[in-house]
C-alpha cells in the first residue's frame, strides 16, 4: 500500500509541476525549461528551514515557494528586458549553475545529498494524509491555472502570444505579464518542492537537472499544451508507464534504459503523429465570459 | 487651434537610408491630416517614430505639451496615443470583441494583484470595457460579428476591427495606417463615417493612405512627404494639383 501512496504522491507532484509549467510555456508562451530548479529551490529552502531553523513545516513549504518566486523574478527580469530568447539561456544557466553550486555546499549536503529532512503528517496521521495533502494542492493548482487563463489575464496572454507589438500599442505591459507569470509558475513549483522534501526526506542536486526538465516538458507536450487536463493526463501517464513496465519482469539491465528511451520515444512519436498532444487546445481563446454567454 | 501632437526636427536614418529628414509636423484637435507620398517616402516610419516602435536619432515628439520621445510604446498609448497598422496586427486567437476588450488605456487585469484582492474592481472594469466595446461595434457596424474569430470575418471587417480596437483607447491622437487599402463597398463608407465622427469628437487624426479620393473626401489638410522630408502642407486639392508633386508621386 505504501508503494501505491508513493506513486500517488509522485503523480500529484508532477501534476502540480506540469500544470504550472504549462502556464509558463503554453499559456504565456515563454521559452524556458528550467522549471525543476525552482522545484529544487522550494525543496531545499523548505527542508533547511524546517531542519536547521525549526520553522513549522507548512510555513517552511510556503517560504520555499516564496524563495522560488523571488529567484525566478531575478532570473526573468533582466533577460526578458533584453528579449524573450534570453530567458531560455539565462534560466538554463541558472539551473545548471545552481546545481553545481549546491554540490559544493557542505551544509546542504553537497553532492551526496541532504538527509534527515523532518517528515510531515506521515508519522502522526499516516501516509494517506500526505496523499490527500498533495492531491489537494494539485487540484488547487489545476483550478488556479484554469481560472487565471480563462479570465481577463488569459485574454492578455493570448493577445501577447499573437502579437506583442500590437499588444504594447494598446498600453499593455508585456514584460510585466511575462515576469508575473514566470514568477507564479515558479512559485508553485517551489511549493511542490517543499511537498517533495518532507515526504521523501532526501534531496540531491542532480535529480533537478535536465532529465527532469525533459520529463516535465514531455508531460505537457504529450498531454496537450494550453489545456486544463492535458498536463494532468501527461503527468499521470508518464508517472504510471515507467512504473508499469517494471511489472513486465524484464532484467534491470534492460529496464533502466527502456524507461529512459520511453520519454524521448514518446516525444518523437507525438511530434510526428499528434503535435497538439493527447488533448488539443482550441485555437480561439474562449474566456469565462464567452462561455457564460454561450450558456445563457 | 490646439496642437495635440507636435513633431519637431525629427531625424532618423537606417544606414544610408533617410526615413525622417528634419520633420516638423503638428496634428490639430478635431482635424484630419492626410499623409501623401510615394512608397518609401517615410510615412509609416513617421508613425513608428511617433509611437516609439523606432527611436529617432534626434528631435522631439510632444503629446499635449509633454515630451514622449524616450517613453516606451505602452506609456504613449496610456497617454492617449492610438494607431492602426498597415498589416492590421489583430489578435488572431481572439474574437472581435476580445480584440477590443484589450484596448482601453487601463485594462481590467493590468494590475495582477487586483485579480485576487479586488475581484469586484476587475469585474466592474470588464463590464465597462464590454459596454464601451459594444457601443463602438454598433457604431462601426460590427456588433453582429462581435463573437466571431478574426479569421472568420472579411478583410474589410478586419480593417474596421483595427480601427474599432484603436478607438477603445479614448485617444487624443489617432494614427491610421492605410485604413482603406483593400476595402470596398459598405466597409469603405463605414470607415469614412467612423473617422469623421471621431474627428468631430475632438480627436486629432493622421491618415496614411494611397486612395486619393478617400484622402480628398476625408482630410481637412494634406502633407506631402518624399524621401523622409515634408515637402508641402496645404489643402488636399492643391497638393494633388501641384504638377511637381504629382511627378514625384508617380515617378514619371
Amino acid at each position: 500500500m505504501d508503494y501505491i501512496y508513493t506513486i500517488l504522491i509522485l503523480i500529484g507532484l508532477f501534476v502540480i509541476l506540469a500544470s504550472s509549467f504549462d502556464l509558463v510555456i503554453g499559456h504565456c508562451g515563454l521559452i524556458s525549461i528550467a522549471h525543476p530548479i525552482f522545484y529544487a529551490l522550494g525543496a531545499y529552502v523548505s527542508a533547511m528551514l524546517a531542519k536547521e531553523g525549526g520553522v513549522p513545516i507548512p510555513l517552511a513549504m510556503l517560504a520555499g515557494g516564496a524563495a522560488a518566486f523571488l529567484a525566478s523574478v531575478l532570473v526573468a527580469l533582466p533577460s526578458l528586458r533584453v528579449s524573450g530568447d534570453y530567458l531560455l539561456i539565462a534560466s538554463i544557466g541558472f539551473q545548471l549553475g545552481l546545481i553545481e553550486f549546491a554540490k559544493h555546499i557542505h551544509s546542504i549536503g553537497g553532492a551526496g545529498g541532504l538527509t534527515n529532512i523532518p517528515s510531515f503528517l506521515v508519522n502522526s496521521y499516516g501516509r494517506l494524509s500526505y496523499v490527500i495533502l498533495v492531491l489537494a494542492v494539485a487540484v488547487l493548482t489545476v483550478l488556479f491555472v484554469r481560472w487565471l487563463t480563462s479570465g481577463p489575464y488569459g485574454r492578455m496572454m493570448a493577445a501577447m502570444r499573437d502579437d506583442e507589438l500590437a499588444f504594447s500599442m494598446l498600453g499593455r505591459n508585456a514584460i510585466w505579464v511575462k515576469v508575473s507569470v514566470f514568477a507564479i509558475g515558479s512559485g508553485i513549483a517551489g511549493v511542490a518542492g517543499g511537498l517533495y522534501a518532507h515526504y521523501f526526506r532526501f534531496l540531491e542536486p542532480d535529480q533537478f537537472g535536465l532529465l527532469q526538465s525533459s520529463a516535465i516538458l514531455t508531460m505537457v507536450v504529450v498531454g496537450g499544451m494550453r489545456t486544463t487536463w492535458g498536463p494532468v493526463i501527461g503527468a499521470v501517464v508518464l508517472q504510471i508507464l515507467p512504473q508499469a513496465i517494471t511489472f513486465l519482469g524484464l532484467p534491470p539491465s534492460i529496464l533502466g534504459p527502456l524507461q529512459g528511451l520511453m520519454f524521448s520515444g514518446l516525444v518523437l512519436v507525438f511530434m510526428f503523429a499528434r503535435p497538439q498532444g493527447l488533448l488539443a487546445a482550441p485555437d480561439i481563446w474562449a474566456g469565462r465570459s464567452t462561455r457564460e454567454r454561450a450558456d445563457g | 487651434m490646439a496642437d495635440v501632437l507636435t513633431v519637431s526636427a525629427l531625424n532618423k536614418r537606417f544606414g544610408g537610408i533617410v526615413v525622417a529628414d528634419n520633420i516638423d509636423l503638428s496634428l490639430i484637435k478635431g482635424r484630419v491630416l492626410g499623409l501623401i507620398g510615394p512608397n518609401g517616402a517615410g510615412k509609416t516610419s513617421l508613425f513608428n517614430l511617433v509611437c516609439g516602435v523606432v527611436r529617432p536619432d534626434s528631435g522631439s515628439i510632444m503629446l499635449d505639451g509633454q515630451e514622449i520621445n524616450g517613453l516606451p510604446i505602452r506609456a504613449r498609448a496610456r497617454m492617449g496615443l492610438a494607431r492602426t497598422w498597415q498589416n492590421l496586427r489583430l489578435f488572431a486567437s481572439l474574437s472581435v470583441l476580445d480584440n477590443l476588450m484589450l484596448g482601453p488605456q487601463v485594462y481590467s487585469a493590468d494590475t495582477f494583484t487586483d485579480l485576487i484582492f479586488r475581484p469586484g474592481h476587475v469585474a466592474a472594469a470588464e463590464r465597462a470595457a464590454r459596454d464601451k466595446a459594444f457601443a463602438i461595434l454598433e457604431r462601426t457596424g460590427l456588433a453582429d460579428i462581435a463573437h466571431q474569430p478574426i479569421r472568420d470575418i472579411t478583410f474589410g471587417q478586419q480593417k474596421l476591427v483595427g480601427v474599432a480596437r484603436a478607438l477603445m483607447n479614448d485617444a487624443r491622437c489617432l494614427l491610421l495606417d492605410e485604413p482603406m487599402a483593400g476595402v470596398e463597398g459598405q466597409a469603405y463608407a463605414l470607415i469614412q463615417k467612423a473617422v469623421r465622427d471621431i474627428a468631430a469628437s475632438g480627436v486629432a487624426i493622421c491618415v496614411v493612405e494611397h486612395n486619393v479620393a478617400f484622402i480628398r473626401d476625408l482630410c481637412d489638410e494634406g502633407v506631402f512627404m518624399f524621401a523622409g522630408k515634408v515637402l508641402a502642407r496645404g489643402s488636399v486639392e492643391a497638393l494633388i494639383a501641384d504638377p511637381q508633386l504629382t511627378e514625384l508621386y508617380f515617378g514619371t
